[in-house]
């Protein structure tokens, strides 16, 4: 018996309002956990990053991605009680089911983290300049009208090579695209998210920003 | 700020970023552990986790025992907490590692999480006379060579969450995913 053979309306996913009833939608197990596991972390690197740069923006982003990391857990419980018919599925699927309970406890974990930034407890000025020299800073830059990386290819921009920067994800509204394609077009009102050196990833906000107009060599 | 104190920060911020990297790879190999059916990688976390509540105790002994004045200390609260949102992500890894551990039945929906493919994951040793000696991740282009995934670098005790910019040792074991043909190549490539 297959449960789930395709996966309509996944999309709707993004529009779901904060603590509404989560409605199910057959979704592929397996593309849940991927989805989980690609947002769980893309998480926690941007909670570690807000905190440790006191980025209020960023938290906020960590705070909605939470909100989507429940509701994929929610979906996930779904899919265990609807396939559980006796014994022997009840005690296939427990695990399953534990996965789900500490998926939500990761992104509980990222949202504490979030709640530092929000409280304001702060970390030391010289944390943050220590940690940028031991560690590549995120960077969260929206795309400006007048930016040249609009209509873009990320591949055809070769920022790695270029700055040594990389766009790990895309927020394009409701949507989160996340580890996104050399193929994926950059477009007007995008938030990009990117890793990299300081001096990469000033020019980089620049051209996003449209300050900058030129991609050098 | 006297050296000394600013030494004293370093130290505990290096530690930190330590904690940090170290749960961020737990949750991407539990996760791949997972979607794998390894065990192997589900024994690798359940390491990691040991050496994380390691890690978190010298890390909180270190902030301790620095002689911080008040206003200092303000500043390190933060990263107090942080360190105990580190080990709780930690643990919640290592839960995700245990169903793995446990052993997946062969249940239809948990099928769906299995890899139809024949993917597997391999260990490669990186010897002295590799051309990956030195190169950065990113320059040494190991997917596109040989179709693996780099998922984590081990090195000595420690294990490393493979960057762009992360450089490969001689001695470093590569833990990589991919299609079984990708395995040959990348052990002929980290040992030729």
């Amino acid at each position: 018996m297959f449960l789930v053979l395709y996966s309509r309306g996944w999309s709707d996913l993004n529009s779901m309002p904060r603590l509404e009833k989560i409605e199910y939608k057959p979704i592929p197990v397996r593309e849940l956990l991927l989805e989980m596991k690609n947002l769980s972390e893309l998480m926690i690197d941007l909670a570690y990053s807000a905190a440790l740069f006191n980025d209020k923006e960023l938290a906020e982003d960590v705070l909605e991605l939470e909100n989507r990391v429940d509701t994929l857990a929610y979906l996930l419980e779904m899919e265990i009680l609807i396939a559980a018919r006796d014994v022997e599925d009840a005690e296939a699927l427990t695990g399953v089911s534990g996965v789900a309970s500490a998926a939500d406890k990761i992104s509980d974990a990222a949202a504490d983290i979030a709640g530092i930034v929000m409280q304001n407890i702060g970390v030391h000025p010289i944390v943050s300049k220590v940690f940028e020299k031991v560690e590549e800073r995120l960077m969260r830059t929206k795309v400006s009208e007048g930016s040249i990386l609009v209509g873009k290819e990320i591949g055809e921009l070769d920022l790695a090579a270029r700055m040594g920067v990389d766009i790990i994800a895309i927020r394009r509204n409701k949507d989160w695209i996340i580890d996104p394609k050399e193929t994926e077009q950059i477009k007007l009102s995008d938030i990009l998210i990117a890793r990299g050196a300081p001096s990469g990833v000033k020019e980089f906000k620049e051209l996003a920003e449209g300050k900058l107009k030129k991609l050098e060599d | 700020m006297s050296m000394q104190i600013r030494k004293q920060f370093e130290e505990i911020v290096e530690r930190f970023v330590e904690l940090k990297n170290t749960s961020e790879l737990m949750i991407d190999l539990a996760y791949s552990s997972l979607l794998l059916n390894n065990k192997e990688l589900a024994e690798e976390v359940q390491r990691l986790e040991e050496y994380m509540d390691k890690l978190h105790t010298e890390f909180e002994l270190l902030v301790l025992s620095s002689s911080f004045k008040k206003e200092e200390a303000k500043g390190f609260l933060g990263l107090i907490r942080l360190g105990v949102v580190t080990e709780k992500i930690a643990d919640a890894a290592a839960e995700i590692a245990e169903v793995v551990l446990r052993g997946i039945e062969p249940h239809p929906v948990l099928k769906l999480t299995i890899e139809e493919a024949e993917e597997t994951v391999t260990y490669a040793n990186v010897a002295e006379s590799s051309p990956l000696v030195n190169k950065t991740l990113r320059d040494a282009r190991i997917p596109e060579e040989t179709g693996m995934w780099v998922l984590a670098i081990r090195r000595g005790d420690k294990c490393i969450r493979p960057k762009p910019e992360s450089k490969i040792q001689a001695g470093d074991v590569l833990i990589a995913s991919g299609y079984a043909e990708g395995e040959e190549d990348l052990k002929k490539l980290a040992s030729p």
